[in-house]
């Protein structure tokens, strides 16, 4: 079995678990809490849909732009998705949100500006359509990913605790956004066997987020028990410690 | 070459962050961490620390605040990390069906993460007197505010217990 073969199988996988997750979206009405992520999955299955019947049937230029321009609407999907994503992480915490929404829109501006000087640095070797597209392209996953990783890092360091749908759906999206970044970058500059070779991990990373999503998604989320509550003679200590700390 | 070496190492970068976020949130545990307050009195002594720039010679005075951040970092540390584990409980309970309840937890989350974001600014002060031990920046300015931090803790509980929840009663 060749990689064309199993990366071909991977995909009908693909198309299966999405639809999977589009049914565990529309029954569990997940629109209302995640209405960005609802949309980024359903419009997902409709590309695949879409892209599926015009591979099988080699009709190559209406698949290509076919192809960019879902690709496009993906990718603003998903920086849609991370914007939802950073609201709901704050939106319990009035005192960060300004601070964080600050901190978020120059992270988002210098992502801007580095993909800008990625472009510029690798326009030079761009001689056709395709070539250029798959540069923007690879820009904007630069924009999206940077925006994820930023997210994850301000969670730690403001020390936010993650609710179990939006971890999962910014680990499923921050994986996926990875491979594409790496197989856009790469495709460009490896041997034909290699093309095989990404475009299979490309299709194993979507198949994991899906499986990401799903799990996720469907998954009660843990509540908090009483053993997580703290004793009261660790609070004391706690408190006098603080207490300390402010009087210095 | 080097962009795409940039690029790829950044992405794998990534992967490797969202591996451990999965790893640390499936080991995470909502615990309070202890405080030893004899210790963390000697370490947050600036007279102490201006006997020891006066008695010893640079270098070692260097080297010995250098130790003495590195543990108070810990302590600022364990009390973010509390801060942390407050703003998580009072979270659970914003959904309380009792609105007297879900305005304390309201409280006492805006309190707490106050008093987190001032950990981080202490720990940047802290890191940069790491970097240039004659410096002497005021180890922490944490909100005053962190006493009605305990009282909102208090009352939250107490209005936890008249509606049969647990939660802590005081920090």
């Amino acid at each position: 079995m060749d990689l064309q073969t199993i990366t071909h199988d991977i995909v009908i996988a693909g198309i299966g678990v999405q639809a999977l997750l589009a049914i565990a979206i529309l029954l569990k009405k997940c629109w209302r809490i995640y209405p960005a992520f609802s949309a980024y999955i359903l419009f997902g299955l409709f590309e695949s849909a879409i892209l599926y019947p015009l591979h099988r049937e080699n009709w190559n230029t209406a698949y290509f732009y076919t192809y960019w321009i879902c690709e496009a609407i993906c990718i603003f999907l998903g920086l849609y998705v991370v914007r939802e994503i950073f609201i709901q992480m704050f939106e319990p915490y009035p005192a960060l949100r300004r601070l964080a929404r600050v901190v978020f829109r120059i992270a988002v501006a210098a992502l801007v500006v580095s993909a800008c000087f990625l472009v510029n640095m690798q326009s030079v070797d761009v001689h056709g359509l395709a070539k250029g597209i798959s540069l923007a392209n690879e820009a904007a996953r630069l924009i999206e990913l940077g925006s994820i990783v930023f997210l994850f890092l301000s969670a730690s360091v403001f020390g936010l605790h993650w609710r179990q749908g939006i971890f999962g759906i910014a680990i499923g999206l921050g994986m996926l956004v990875a491979f594409e970044l790496a197989n856009n970058t790469l495709i460009w500059h490896v041997s034909k066997t290699t093309i095989d070779a990404l475009n299979l991990a490309k299709g194993i990373a979507f198949l994991t987020s899906l499986f990401i999503w799903l799990g996720y998604l469907i998954v009660p989320e843990r509540l908090t028990s009483r053993a997580d509550v703290p004793r009261q003679d660790q609070l004391e200590q706690w408190n006098q410690a603080v207490a300390e700390l402010i009087s210095k | 070459m080097i962009i795409i070496s940039v690029v790829i190492t950044l992405a794998l970068c990534a992967v490797a962050l969202f591996y451990m976020a999965v790893r640390g949130r499936r080991h995470s545990e909502n615990k309070f961490r202890n405080v030893d307050l004899s210790a963390f009195r000697t370490l947050m002594d600036r007279d102490d620390e201006l006997f020891l720039k006066k008695s010893l010679p640079r270098s070692k005075f260097s080297h010995l605040k250098r130790q003495r951040i590195r543990v108070m970092m810990r302590y600022v540390a364990r009390i973010a990390s509390n801060a942390s584990a407050v703003m998580q409980l009072s979270e659970a309970a914003r959904t309380s069906p009792a609105p007297e309840v879900a305005q304390a937890a309201a409280q006492v989350t805006e309190l707490a993460t106050q008093l987190r974001l001032q950990c981080v600014v202490a720990l940047a002060k802290l890191s940069v007197e790491y970097a240039i031990p004659a410096m002497q920046l005021t180890p922490a300015m944490l909100a005053p505010k962190y006493q009605s931090l305990r009282d909102n803790l208090r009352i939250l509980g107490d209005l936890q217990t008249q509606n049969a929840i647990p939660l802590p009663s005081a920090i």
